[in-house]
Formats: structure tokens, sequence, C-alpha cells
């Protein structure tokens, strides 16, 4: 039984469709990437995979449960989120950012248990940065800050987690610290994964780090191609959604590792 | 925060208001001595008869310790509700008053002024019903486009307020400039001098309510101040929760300003006392936020009853006093991370 199944799903704003019969799989200990242009709909495709847009009609099952009409925290530990970017307002610390994670878990009028907060330990060792557990997370840094929400929807316990574009305003250095901590994620704790982004390396690189690694390249509100990294990501695919020249290169790492890359060239035609 | 520690300031924040309100049996222009308020204070728990002279226990027991315990319940709720609504509107700016309550219980007491002439009890019911209309305008126009998104509940507010405002305005034109106007302006700047039992049990009914839900939720207002987006992806029904949150914020600032007025300052200003002091994780705000309510206004109370002959109003002490506090606070603390 796949993790995520989404069967059919259409959604729109009164007259305006932004969601076209899409249906895809998600299989544990797989990383799903959605690319695409802006605007194309993958925001609003995980936001429905999150149960915060209820399709018009189509259905989503997670582990096999359907998530129409059922309760928030019934959701919450099926699938996490960590989003673009986290807008801070008051100076909490780490630990307390990261135990929100437990939301779902803790009664109405409940506070957090000793177990939860063994929980949230744990996450944050897992992500490399229980020696921020003290500090107040608005004076940590973007990449850092990133981590925190990733160590947060590890905390959730949950099975998949759900990555809208995390590695959005990251320095070169910490968007590479983002993937290996989610590569190393995948491989430990077998994790499944659901991730918009703007980067095609970024497929790549999961893919060359040997993660069971499926693209799809959404255009126009609906799915246009599906596939492996290096079936989708070709030359003339790339053409056809972002209409640009690129090409794919291929470069020996090891003996039976090879790195694959798409090198942007040019716009015009 | 270690246990120890933790522990420590548990106990200090209940001890707190409880020190105030016993110091308060003392302060006034009658000196009343420690063995007279023991001896009283001992009848009263036992229900046994004093032999002191009337005037002592009138003093003590009939007026003192209710205007402290309602100033204590009065500053408490206050300083709770604006904590909890920073919170939820994910906005260090905001004050109890946010939702419109404050204005809406204004017009409510200025109506009933001059309906009733000045019978308090229709001041506090009308005060009181006026308050929770308020912050119902402000939410079913923050509801306009079927969710409650925070920005424009905020709007809802500020709309609300504003109308109640002119409202107010307009009672104090048409008011009789002999007697109901300077009623209007007196409650309108905040007293606990009409402080009996009998108003701690009306008013105090939905400040405890209120207190207590805030208290018993107040890990789930850390969640909520992530936004809508994120609570709800961490597994919260923020419509409930959100609900619960101004529902309990409102009952207590509503029966707060029923029977003390306009009381500015500590729905803003303590919470972030309690920033500076604790940090800003709500389980331990909010209680704290709580207790400094509660001792601020003791405190102001007594002040404005002992510095010149006449009382001088709440409502104008609460900055003067509150003002110079908070700039030491914020130096000495260096502001708690902000």
């Amino acid at each position: 039984m796949p993790l995520l199944e989404v069967q059919n799903i259409n959604f729109g704003y009164d007259q305006r469709d932004v969601l076209k019969d899409i249906s895809f799989q998600v299989n544990k200990g797989e990383i799903f990437f959605l690319l695409g242009p802006n605007g194309c709909g993958k925001t609003t495709l995980l936001d429905c995979v999150l149960g915060l847009l209820r399709p018009r009609n189509g259905n989503i099952h997670l582990n096999g449960t359907n998530i129409n009409g059922i309760k928030p925290e019934s959701i919450a530990r099926q699938v996490a989120y960590v989003p673009q970017s986290h807008e801070k307002t008051f100076p909490y610390t780490v630990r307390d950012i990261v135990l929100m994670g437990r939301a779902s878990y803790i009664g109405l009028f409940a506070s957090p248990s000793e177990e939860d907060m063994a929980i949230v330990e744990e996450a944050l060792a897992l992500v490399g940065i229980l020696h921020l557990r003290d500090r107040r997370y608005t004076q940590l840094s973007g990449g850092e800050g990133q981590l925190v929400m990733i160590a947060r929807a590890l905390a959730q316990k949950t099975p998949l987690i759900v990555m809208d574009e995390p590695t959005a305003h990251l320095d070169f250095k910490h968007e590479l610290v983002i993937m290996e901590t989610i590569v190393d994620l995948v491989r430990e704790t077998g994790l499944s994964i659901l991730m918009a982004t703007h980067f095609p390396n970024h497929a790549f690189y999961f893919e060359n780090n040997d993660i069971a690694t499926r693209v799809t390249l959404m255009n126009d509100n609906r799915f246009l191609r599906a596939g492996s990294p290096t079936e989708v990501l070709s030359e003339d695919n790339l053409k056809l959604i972002y209409n640009i020249n690129a090409r794919v290169v291929s470069y020996p790492i090891d003996l039976d590792h090879e790195l694959r890359q798409v090198i942007p060239i040019s716009t015009n035609n | 925060m270690n246990e120890t520690k933790k522990k420590l300031l548990y106990a200090s924040l209940v001890i707190g208001p409880l020190a105030f309100i016993f110091i308060t049996l003392f302060i006034g222009r009658y000196p009343v001595s420690i063995p007279v308020v023991a001896q009283i204070l001992w009848c009263k728990f036992t229900f046994s008869t004093c032999n002191l002279p009337d005037i002592y226990q009138t003093l003590v027991w009939d007026i003192r310790m209710p205007r402290a315990i309602l100033g204590a319940l009065v500053g408490g709720s206050l300083a709770v509700s604006g904590a909890a609504f920073q919170g939820l509107f994910r906005n260090p700016l905001v004050s109890s008053g946010i939702l419109g309550v404050t204005s809406g219980a204004g017009f409510g007491a200025a109506l009933a002024i001059i309906l009733f002439h000045a019978a308090t009890v229709p001041i506090y019911i009308s005060a009181f019903l006026f308050g929770g209309l308020a912050v119902l305008l402000s939410f079913l126009i923050g509801r306009v486009y079927n969710t409650t998104p925070v920005i424009m509940l905020v709007l809802g507010g500020t709309i609300v307020s504003s109308v109640f405002s002119a409202l107010i305005s307009f009672t104090k034109y048409v008011a009789d400039p002999t007697n109901e106007l300077p009623s209007i302006v007196f409650w309108l700047m905040g007293s606990l001098a009409s402080a009996r039992y009998q108003d701690i049990v009306i008013a105090g009914l939905p400040m405890v309510v209120g207190i207590v839900g805030l208290v018993a939720v107040r890990w789930r207002i850390n969640v909520l101040s992530m936004g809508d987006k994120e609570a709800h992806t961490l597994g919260i029904n923020t419509k409930m929760n959100k609900g619960i949150v101004i529902v309990c914020a409102t009952l207590a600032t509503a029966g707060a300003v029923c029977v003390s007025g306009i009381i500015g300052w500590v729905g803003l200003v303590i919470p972030h006392i309690g920033r500076m002091l604790v940090g800003n994780d709500n389980r331990v705000l909010i209680p704290t936020s709580l207790s400094l309510g509660a001792c601020f206004l003791i405190l102001v109370d007594n002040l404005g009853r002992i510095i010149t002959g006449s009382e001088i109003p709440l409502g104008i002490l609460t900055a003067l006093v509150g003002g110079p506090f908070f700039v030491y606070l914020l130096k000495s603390t260096k502001g708690g991370g902000w």
C-alpha cells in the first residue's frame, strides 16, 4: 500500500482551476519531487495533501485513510510540514519550537510530558542541532532555522514529511547541509518526503545518493511527465516546461558513481 | 529552566499576590496594627466573633480586603488576556482590548449611567454585555471570508472599537453635565473604589472562568502563535482553539472592565514584563502575567489611595507608575531577545 495516494484530484478558486486531474503516489522510503514554474500549482497541491485545502473532487489517502473530513490531529500524525519560510514572531527557544511538533499527541488542556521532551531531544540530535536547544530561534541563521523546522517535523513522528522549497533563501553551503540532512534521514529512518522545489539538481542530488527518487514536472496546473530524474529531467523536457536551453551533464566521482547535473544555458529559442 | 528553579518561580507567583493583598490591609489613612489585623483574620477564617471595635472590622475586612482581592482579579485578568491575545494575534503590540471589549464596555457603562443614574449593578451588566457584543461584532467582521484570518480580526476589532468610542463621545455629549457626565468620566478613568464582596461575586465569576480557561490552554497558545497554516499542520483545530482563547479572554476582560472601568496599560505591558523575566513560552508566561498583573494593580491602587488626599484614578496611575518600571527592566534584562 502506498503511503500517500492522490487520485484524480481537481482544485480551484471560483472559476479558476489550479489543479487539474492530478494523480500520484508516494511509497515508503521514497522522495518525490514536484518541479514546475511559479504559479503552476505546486504549493496548492501540497496544501491539499496537508488537509489545508479541500479538493473539488478526487481522493487523497494517507496510509490508507481518506483525509477528507478527518481531524487535524489525525492528519498531523501522518504528515508533517516544513514551510518555505517560517515567519518568526516571539523569540521562543529552539526546544519550545520543536516541542510544538508534539501538538497532535497532546490533549487540549494538557502540557507536554517528559516523554515528549525526550522525543524533542532525539529529533534535535537527528538533524545535528542538539547544541542549539536553549538558543532563541530568532537569533539563528537561515540554515539553522530551517534545521529547526525539520526537527519540529521529525518530532511529529510521521511517516511522511511535506517540504515546500526548504532551501529557498539559503546560502550555497546551507542548501547542501539541508540536502545532506534529508538524505541521512531518509536512509536512517525510512521516511518518505514530498518536496516542491525550483531546482532540478535537487532531484539529481538524491538520485546520485542512491535514494529512491521520483520527479514530476508540473505545468499549467497538471502533471506533464513523471518518473526517475534521469528519465524526466531531460534537455527536451526542460525546454518544454521552462522554455530554456539546458544541458544535462554527467561527471564520474568514483568507480561506480556519477554525478548528474543540469546546467542552464540560455533562455533564447 | 531546571525543576528547582521552576518550583521556586511558581511558589513566588502564588505568594506574591497574597503578600500584596496582606500588605494592603495596613495601608490607608487610618492606621491598623499587625496584631489587630491578625486577630480579625483569625476571627473571620474561624467564623468566631471578635471583641474588637466594629470600625476595625469594617475597615480591614469589609473595605480593604475586598478592594485588594478585586484589584488582584482585575489586574490578573487584564494581564493574562493581554498575554493570550498577543500570542494568538502574533503581535506584541496587541492588548486585552484589541477586539473592542474595552470600548464596548465603556459605552455600555455610559449608557447605563444615563438610563439608570449610576446604580451599580445595571452598570456592570450593561458594560459586560456591550463588551461581549463588541467582540462578537469584531469576530463577525473577521469572518467575512468564512475563515477567521488574524488580520481580519484585528481590523474588525479596530473598526468596532472606533465605533464604540464615537458612541461613548455621543453619550458624554448628551449626558447631564452636573451629575451624569462626571460619573461617566470617572468610570472611564478606572477605579476599584466601589469594591464590595457583592461585586467580587458578580464580576469575579467571568474573570475566574476566563483566567482558568486561559491557564488551561496556555500551551496551545504557543502553537497558535505559529500562524494558522503551521498550527493546522501541527495538528490543531485552529478555529476551535482560537474560539476558546477569544471567549476566555473576553470573559476575563469584560468581567474586569465592568467593575473597574477602563484601566489601560496592564493588558499591554505586563505581559512584556513577564517576557523579560521568564521568556516567551506561554506555559510559564501566562501564569507569570497573571501574578504580575495582580501584584501590579494592587500596588498601583494602594499608591492611588495614599499619594494625595483624594484618590487618583487607576487609569492615570498605571502608566505613570508602570512606565519607568518598564524602562528599568528593559535596561536591566536587555529586552529579553527581541
